[in-house]
């Protein structure tokens, strides 16, 4: 017989750190099964598989550098893997990714949320920042332009927060309004995330389903997303009340910009917040207050992950603040909660009144006008070029047709990197020894200088030029004085043909 | 205000069934009976019988005489042995008095009995302290002291709740004494000054609400308080909490209210009828460590190790033997210690291994602890040694329930930081 010691109490609950980590992983991986369905179903393929690998080079780095500490520091690598779930920070990286990003982006996120991220602090349970949130904010910091040109077309910055931000994040009118939803299918179809965004961001309602699961089965605080979601709710109302948007304003609030995905996965990270009841109601009421202040007065469109962040950094704060007997200081933590929530709602509120519509601005197309310069130019004046290059010469009675290459400005200029010449048409009557017309077939200069010389102005010049007079000019285009020499050139060419 | 401080319990899975339906057996010791000089954490007992003496069941052996006043009464009828040093159910060796059992139980009366409808309230109390009334919950707290000077009560809590997983004893002894608990409780009653008693049980308990619902129904001074199935609602505090939504400072007294066990007013009653102090008990011995998990009626004094044999025995090698409930019992790392007069439970669980892994600060621990402390943060400062935070996170108010450990998703003893900060405090006040 072995009659063993260990202290009490020598009962415990079924519910393990393990177990909560798989719930919440199956919980995520839900949210982004659904999430490369929509990319299959409503992009096609490419789209889908590359959603397919952005999971899996997440999850591969994430799992790869954990296992290359644990060799490091001669762990049992499973033993390890299992205390420390890489796969959780990793599937919530992602989650928080467009599909638009590169792997290598992907790639270098995970890297940094699994090693800056958690690992130097000291691994699961010592990080101070939310490591998936520190991946994201590095990712859009310093390679929020890399895209994969093969995805640009779909999602360029076409998130619906960020062209709220260019409306101030205010539209009063409410035709407008409609317009601006509609672009997304209405509240219903973002609410069903079927739009492109982040992997995980876009299904609210998926999200909620899960939120709810996960708050029942007590794997997160139902407090933490409640508290989130409803101040955020609550700042937005008071601006729509102000400003007299209606309940699509709020609505919009929670249903875009990873809102409901941070209110589930990311606020309610333990880690990361506070340990006692007030101090996570405090936590998620101040992510609620700065999210709604950078939206709608800061110069990002997103705010949500840039505010847990902030708020990680105030966990160690409040909870030393909140420390002591919670019996004696139950009255204490009710004036605490009282203040900060007085305080945060005047401060949104000062903050809300101050933004404004901007009414974006309509591109008018510029009125060239075109002028000519008043510097006669004499067309047989010089030997013909050898820039000049008959394509061909096609006699037709007495008119002949010559389509003639030149090199025009863009091969003066270091704008372009491979120039190509322009090719005009040039019927030159031999008869009446005159230039019938000139028109460009082909306009490949550079726009908005040469062009200027692709207009009657200029080209009608050439109709009853002499081919014979040494001394016939035209005026050049202002402003456009090398392609306009360029034509005289070309011009010049095709009567020398056609005169050979 | 649990919106702010966590509920501050939690429903645990009982495993009350295993026990809960069978009688109770009478378990006798082999040879001898080994009684405990001690009461409690109190060592300082004046023994009045001397080697080779004759003693009876009820012979009074000896007494606790320092502030309090407890007499120990002989379990069985022999010959008083010698004394010897054992491991004790506190998990400190202590001074035992050996009795040979000559199996015959032969009685004699302790003390006269009482009719406490004619006896004045100053009787009763001192009649109680003369019996050796302890409390019965797992204290061993002498109950005469809560009814020396009562002022203002407006409540007799009779606790029968027994939140402690797999012990079923009091639930059992109850069961099988009702008329005697009902002589105790009214007994009590009139100690108390109280208006009213309740018997407070956990909903969860049908059978027993309403058996108890039938028997107080004509007695409009007694009713049954239904609790919820949670742990630790038998602790006095979270008791009168769940009853009056009134938290008190020391003593339930300050804000009007007696809590007694239900096993000790049952004690009390067959002092009062029949003479006796409290020489058996009722123990339940349960766990998945047990072949068969039964309630015995033991001979206070008997080692664990023979009531085992004698109920079919340990279904594994590895076990761990824990004098009282999983909860809040010590583990003892040996089965040769004795049932004492106070012991309700022995709890032998097959020795599964845990592993501990990191805190991930969940505030699980903070959530549930039934005397509204922050474990996570104490368990930090025992890791800092800061004291000072100890003392700021009151880590003294700790009743060592448990339930931190229990919750702990990461597996992480946190009870036994928060007893080691306790500790600290405790020398740092000298």
């Amino acid at each position: 017989m072995k009659f063993n010691f260990r202290v009490s109490p020598n009962y415990r609950s079924p519910l393990s750190t393990q177990r909560i980590m798989t719930e919440l992983t199956i919980g995520i991986a839900l949210v982004l099964a659904y999430s490369v369905f929509f990319y299959f179903t409503k992009f096609g393929t490419d789209y889908g598989l590359h959603a397919l690998l952005m999971i899996s080079t997440a999850l591969g780095t994430a799992v790869g550098v954990e296992v290359l500490w644990a060799l490091f520091y001669k762990k049992n690598i499973w033993r390890h893997l299992n205390t420390s779930f890489p796969w959780v920070t990793a599937l919530l990286y992602v989650g928080m990714m467009g599909v638009n990003k590169p792997l290598y982006v992907i790639f270098i996120g995970s890297f940094i949320a699994i090693f800056i991220g958690k690992l130097v602090f000291g691994g699961f349970g010592h990080n101070i920042f939310n490591p998936a949130g520190v991946g994201r904010a590095v990712s859009v910091l310093s390679f929020g332009g890399f895209i994969t040109n093969k995805f640009a077309d779909v999602i360029t910055g076409a998130t619906p927060n960020q062209l709220m931000e260019k409306v101030g994040w205010v539209i009063t009118d409410p035709k407008l309004a409609t317009e601006f939803l509609d672009q997304f299918g209405g509240l219903w179809s973002m609410a069903t995330g079927w739009y492109a965004g982040g992997l995980g961001e876009t299904n609210t309602l998926l999200i909620l389903a899960v939120g709810l699961y996960l708050g029942f089965r007590k794997i997160i605080d139902w407090r933490v997303p409640v508290v989130f979601l409803g101040s955020l709710f609550a700042f937005a109302s008071i601006l729509a009340l102000i400003k007299g948007m209606g309940i699509w304003y709020p609505m919009f609030h929670l249903l875009t910009g990873g809102a409901m995905f941070g209110a589930i996965f990311m606020l309610t990270d333990p880690v990361t917040s506070p340990t006692s009841i007030p101090g996570r109601i405090i936590f998620a009421f101040g992510v609620a207050f700065l999210t709604f202040i950078i939206r709608v007065k800061g110069s990002l469109p997103e705010g949500v992950i840039r505010s847990i962040l902030f708020m990680n950094m105030m966990t160690p704060l409040i909870d030393t603040a909140l420390d002591g007997w919670t019996f004696e200081k139950t009255k204490k933590y009710a004036m605490t909660l009282a203040t900060v929530f007085v305080l945060g709602f005047a401060g949104a509120t000062a903050f809300g009144v101050q933004a404004n519509y901007i009414a974006p601005v309509v591109e008018t197309e510029p009125e060239v006008v075109i002028n000519l310069k008043g510097e006669p130019l004499v067309v047989l004046a010089e030997a013909v070029s050898p820039t000049a290059f008959i394509v061909s010469e096609t006699a037709e009675g007495d008119v002949t047709t010559i389509v003639v290459n030149i090199n025009g400005y863009a091969f003066q200029s270091d704008h372009d990197d491979d120039p190509q010449p322009n090719t005009l048409e040039v019927k030159v009557n031999t008869a009446t020894q005159t230039v019938e017309s000139v028109a460009y077939v082909t306009f490949s200069d550079s726009p908005n200088i040469g062009d200027k010389t692709n207009s009657d102005v200029f080209l009608s010049q050439f109709a009853g030029l002499s081919i014979v007079d040494e001394t016939a000019s035209v005026d050049v285009v202002s402003g456009a004085t090398v392609t306009s020499t360029s034509v005289i050139r070309a011009v010049r060419a095709a009567i020398a043909a056609a005169l050979d | 205000m649990s919106f702010l401080t966590g509920p501050g319990r939690e429903h645990l899975n009982g495993h009350k069934e295993e026990t809960l339906h069978n009688e109770i057996v009478r378990v006798k010791p082999k040879k001898e009976v080994f009684v405990p000089l001690n009461n409690g954490s109190a060592t300082k007992v004046d023994v009045y019988v001397n080697e080779g003496d004759k003693v009876f069941v009820g012979t009074l052996l000896a007494r606790r005489n320092d502030h309090f006043n407890v007499p120990i009464y002989s379990p069985v009828s022999g010959v008083v042995g010698a004394k010897k040093n054992m491991m004790h159910s506190v998990l400190k060796p202590q001074e035992h008095l050996i009795i040979e059992d000559d199996g015959k139980y032969e009685k004699v009366e302790s003390f006269k009995p009482l009719d406490y409808t004619v006896a004045s309230r100053e009787e009763l109390v001192n009649f109680m302290m003369e019996a050796g009334i302890v409390g019965c919950g797992g204290a061993g707290f002498p109950s005469y002291l809560k009814y020396k000077n009562p002022v203002d009560i407006n409540t007799l809590i009779i606790n029968a709740v027994e939140c402690e997983p797999y012990i079923t004893s009091d639930y059992r002894f109850t069961k099988e004494s009702l008329e005697d608990m009902l002589v105790g409780v009214r007994a009590l009653l009139k100690m108390s000054t109280a208006p009213k008693a309740i018997i407070a049980i956990k909903k969860s308990k049908k059978e027993m609400c309403e058996q108890l619902e039938a028997v107080l129904k004509d007695d409009p001074s007694l009713s049954v308080f239904k609790t919820p199935d949670v742990y630790p609602m038998g602790w006095e505090r979270t008791l009168v909490y769940e009853y009056c939504k009134k938290r008190y400072n020391r003593l339930p007294s300050e804000i009007g209210i007696i809590v007694n066990n239900v096993t000790t007013a049952i004690a009390f009653a067959r002092a009062l009828q029949y003479g006796e102090g409290i020489v058996e008990k009722v123990v339940t011995f349960s766990g998945d460590g047990l072949k068969t998990p039964t309630n015995v009626r033991v001979p206070f004094g008997t080692k664990v190790s023979e009531i085992v044999a004698q109920i079919g025995g340990y279904s594994s090698e590895d076990v761990m033997v824990i004098a009282g409930g999983p909860m809040m019992g010590k583990t003892i790392p040996t089965d040769e210690f004795v049932i004492t007069n106070y012991s309700n439970a022995i709890t032998i669980l097959k020795n599964v291994k845990v592993e501990p892994m990191e805190c991930m600060r969940c505030g699980r621990c903070n959530d549930a602890c039934p005397a509204g402390l922050l474990p996570v943060r104490i368990n930090n400062a025992e890791k800092m040694k800061d004291s000072d935070w100890m003392q700021k996170l009151r880590a003294d108010q700790c009743i060592e329930c448990g339930l931190c450990t229990y919750v702990c998703p990461s597996k992480i003893d946190v009870t036994e930081g928060v007893r080691r900060a306790k500790r600290v405090l405790a020398l740092r006040k000298g």
